[in-house]
């Protein structure tokens, strides 16, 4: 088998990433407005978001709905690392991150559940680090919030650190989906049991997958924080803030490498238009997309798209991704 | 020379023994035939050699090792594999696929090498030309080649085998027959097999050893085992046993 960054599809993509991500670099010198350039901030990092949600959710198959806890802690431990220490802002990001890291390393039980049973634990997971983060004044500000040392040099320089995450995390995916990595994952989300039947330890590599992708998460809260120089612990570590990474996923392709991409950009359009116009509607549309997704292309766009090109462009195998 | 050894190997759930004390020898290169009736405790013996579930009491020695309570990912890395019963494929995986994700730990650097264990496994099992074919669109028997394929690319010493000619076309079973001694003289892998199927265990095993309510009752060659009244017991009732003797 090849290495993941061999082979004609490995360069296709690496072209395909490049082209868009020096467009998009280079996008701002050009000139956009304001709005535009902060709309693209937000999408950047909510695609860094839910990518990484994909890597658990898709991958491993375990469909977390805790995952905003990881969010909001490294929203919050990077803007008390600001607050407190000074350091610069990148760095604060990083502490975010692996302060989240390890504690999705700490919901190492909840790995032993499969399926619904993982799913409803990790709900449990989100609310009670809502609960802990809201009460917990002296770190958080509770329900008042803390507001980051944030200025507009720095909101402005953010389009392209997201811009750098989101490449990065782009590539990991693949990198985890065409590696032999990737194909432990595809087995354990399989049959956990088999897997250990061929010496693949599920437990070993659930945890990596969700410590990799609570440490995503978190440095996406810390840029999204960043971004908002306000947050609050009700909104940072939300349900529907949760919810809002499996809809992306789902609309977008679960399990398909870069599926959340084509979700995320749904998702924020939508968001922006509903929002400006009928903002009582917005979560209702959501609702509706993800039943039609359920019910009629489980692989959400991406699906769609395949079954496109199957009808117009040459004939090529189906490709059987991803249950 | 003794591969794996058994020593009181004892599981109860709750206050059933399902397993008893089982003293059970795999010598080096011997296809070993495990019999015994229905709910006799074959299948968790193997569980708990193959690590699926943890013994009550006793040890498991491979090549004099300890791999008492390994976790089942633990015992293939130490050489002891499993096939199920009912064949547990991974779905999502093409042929070729469930087999380099198998062969991946078996010789740790480069999947290169995971890439031709795994075809030879399956050209071994005679899959070779179903390479990109989903488990799915594979016969039973397809299928259960394809856990053996599977089991082989993890470079076992001892290959547990739960009934894999059950359930297959006489056709197919003699099929399966030929297989197993061949990855029995090609490989030098020791085999352990449980089946219902007498005439293909006779027939292939070096030695049968017989289990009934978690206890084993009777260790020999196949001639000797049939012709043992416990045996007969077991299987038939001891009515039949004191028929048998007279």
């Amino acid at each position: 088998m090849m290495a993941w960054y061999q082979g004609p599809q490995a360069r296709r993509f690496a072209v395909a990433l490049v082209v868009v991500v020096a467009l998009l670099g280079v996008l701002p010198v050009i000139g956009i407005d304001a709005y535009i350039h902060n709309q693209l901030t937000l999408l950047f990092i909510t695609i860094a978001g839910a990518l990484a949600w994909n890597w658990m959710g898709g991958f491993v198959g375990q469909i977390s709905f805790g995952h905003a806890a990881m969010f909001g802690i490294g929203a919050f431990v990077s803007a008390r690392l600001m607050l407190s220490l000074h350091l610069p802002v990148p760095l604060c990001w990083l502490g975010g991150a692996v302060v989240a890291g390890v504690f999705a390393l700490g919901a190492h039980p909840l790995l032993r559940l499969r399926g619904p049973y993982f799913s409803i634990a990790t709900i449990g997971l989100g609310e009670a680090s809502r609960l802990v983060f809201t009460f917990w004044e002296k770190f958080t500000g509770g329900s008042s919030g803390l507001s980051l040392p944030i200025d507009s040099i720095m909101k402005y320089q953010l389009y392209w650190y997201a811009l750098i995450l989101v490449g990065l995390v782009a590539i990991t995916s693949v990198a985890i989906r065409k590696s032999s990595l990737g194909l432990k994952l595809l087995a354990i989300k399989a049959d956990a049991d088999a897997a250990a039947d061929v010496g693949i330890s599920a437990t070993f590599y659930q945890d990596l997958i969700f410590v990799l992708s609570g440490a995503v998460m978190g440095l996406t809260g810390g840029m999204y924080a960043s971004y908002q120089s306000f947050i609050e612990p009700n909104d940072m570590f939300g349900f529907d803030r949760a919810i809002s990474f499996v809809l992306i996923a789902v609309i977008g392709g679960v399990g398909v490498s870069l599926g959340p991409v084509l979700g995320a950009v749904v998702f924020v359009l939508v968001k922006i238009y509903l929002l400006t116009s009928h903002p009582d509607l917005y979560l209702g549309l959501y609702g509706l997309l993800l039943i039609l997704v359920v019910l009629f292309e489980p692989l959400g766009l991406t699906g769609l798209y395949r079954r496109i090109a199957r009808l117009v462009g040459p004939k090529r195998p189906a490709v059987g991704q991803a249950k | 020379m003794t591969r794996l050894l058994t020593r009181n190997l004892t599981k109860r759930f709750g206050g059933l023994c399902a397993v008893d004390s089982v003293n059970l020898t795999l010598r080096e290169g011997e296809i070993l035939g495990l019999i015994g009736p229905n709910g006799a405790g074959k299948t968790t013996l193997f569980s708990m050699i193959a690590g699926s579930i943890q013994p009550t009491a006793g040890e498991i020695l491979l090549d004099g090792h300890q791999v008492t309570g390994l976790p089942a990912h633990r015992c293939v890395r130490a050489g002891i594999v499993r096939t199920h019963q009912i064949v547990r494929p991974f779905g999502n995986l093409t042929v070729l696929e469930n087999v380099v994700v198998a062969a991946i730990h078996a010789h740790r650097p480069g999947a290169g090498h995971a890439r031709d264990r795994a075809g030879e496994a399956l050209e071994m099992v005679g899959l070779g030309n179903k390479l990109d074919h989903y488990p799915s669109t594979l016969t039973l028997a397809g299928r259960k080649r394809l856990e053996l394929a599977r089991a082989l690319a993890t470079g076992p010493r001892v290959l547990l085998l739960d009934e894999v000619v059950a359930g297959v076309n006489p056709t197919e079973a003699v099929a399966f027959a030929a297989l197993i001694r061949r990855i029995r003289d090609e490989r030098g892998i020791s085999v352990v097999m449980t089946e219902h199927v007498m005439p293909a265990i006779m027939s292939l095993s070096d030695r049968v050893f017989v289990v009934d309510r978690g206890k084993q009752i009777a260790e020999g060659t196949p001639q000797e085992v049939v012709a043992n009244p416990a045996v007969v017991a077991a299987y038939l009732g001891t009515e039949a046993a004191a028929e048998a003797a007279s």
